[in-house]
């Protein structure tokens, strides 16, 4: 059984950005059963700027599952947003999940946006004024129904699908300082709750690729400025051909060190 | 956002660099946090990755507008978007 994902984040669309993705966009039925937006797909989170991600990632040839990031939150217009992502057939997840049919088995896809809180012993606590107790207890509130999303869903393979980053192993070239801004472990634990197969995020812009959960699951920041390329894919299954690390497109370039 | 004082002529010290740290996430112009901002003896330099070319002269434009007296330079490049050549096997 294998399931092909693709997945980007951090995209930030404004109408200044539409059509840079569409080329490679349209590549994406030949190498992926499903597209993953790991959030912050608009610069300000207004309507206009999600019509322009609809046009962008709207209409493929592969169904196309996202989360929103902290920047689709800030005009504070989320449900119109939401409604003008849906109503351009993408799946927008915060807290619940989707199953998909894909030709190598039943994909299960449980997202939030998380939040941030730091991780294990280096975290921000539950304790003292209210603004840090509802700090602390939103991101444990978004991994908690991270958790149970992702327990809920009956399927082959389970991915989770995070703005914020659930360990600090993909943050390694950001500032340390800013961790606590960056995710929580509480989303790893979640992701350990569960059989999860591959967890993808965004939000590091500075971070890197790739890095593990303390349960061992694979974690992947796919953020725009991090992959350098329209969105990475992942070959994720238990009969993959060793011998397949070749391209899989005419365009883009190699890169040397591959 | 924050009121940024005056800036007398002189090398770039840290509130600089912090204003406009929080310059470049809170005006909604900008709106970018992935900007690293390098304090040098000379100038300021910005580090990143946008996603288009207008982002970029948008960010050196809005800098030098509030901060007229102090030097600063970019090496702020756009991310590329062409399709991958390699995929990533996970078994």
């Amino acid at each position: 059984m294998v399931i092909r994902i693709a997945a980007v984040g951090d995209v930030h669309l404004d109408e200044d950005v539409v059509g840079r993705f569409r080329p490679a966009l349209e590549e994406l039925p030949e190498c992926a059963d499903v597209l993953l937006l790991a959030g912050d797909l608009t610069r300000h989170g207004t309507e206009a700027e999600a019509r322009c991600v609809a046009e962008e990632f709207g209409g493929l040839a592969v169904p196309v599952v996202t989360v929103l990031g902290n920047h689709d939150h800030q005009c504070d217009q989320v449900p119109q947003v939401v409604k003008v992502l849906e109503d351009a057939g993408i799946t927008v997840l915060e807290g619940n999940g989707v199953v998909l049919d894909c030709a190598g088995g039943r994909l299960g896809i449980a997202g939030v946006k998380g939040f941030g809180g730091g991780f294990a012993g280096r975290c921000a606590s539950d304790f003292g004024e209210p603004e840090m107790k509802a700090f602390v207890r939103t991101t444990t509130d978004s991994a908690d129904r991270l958790g149970a999303a992702l327990r809920s869903l009956d399927c082959d393979m389970l991915v989770a699908l995070t703005h914020y980053s659930p360990v600090p192993d993909t943050l390694a070239g950001e500032p340390l300082e800013i961790y606590p801004f960056l995710g929580s472990y509480q989303l790893g634990q979640a992701i350990d709750s569960a059989p999860t197969a591959l967890a993808v995020h965004g939000h590091a812009h500075a971070g890197t690729e790739r890095g593990t959960t303390p349960g061992g699951v694979r974690v992947r920041n796919v953020a725009h400025p991090v992959i350098k390329q329209a969105y990475s894919v992942f070959h994720v299954g238990d009969q993959l051909d060793t011998d397949q690390v070749s391209p899989i497109g005419q365009s883009g370039s190699q890169r040397s060190w591959s | 956002m924050t009121h940024h004082r005056d800036i007398d002529a002189g090398p770039p010290d840290e509130y600089v660099e912090a204003e406009i740290q929080r310059l470049l996430v809170e005006d909604p112009a900008v709106a970018e946090q992935g900007i690293t901002v390098v304090r040098r003896e000379r100038a300021l330099v910005l580090y990143g990755e946008v996603e288009s070319p207008h982002r970029r002269e948008e960010i050196l434009r809005r800098v030098s507008e509030r901060f007229p007296d102090v030097p600063v330079t970019s090496d702020i490049g756009v991310i590329r978007a062409q399709a991958p050549t390699e995929i990533e096997q996970l078994p």
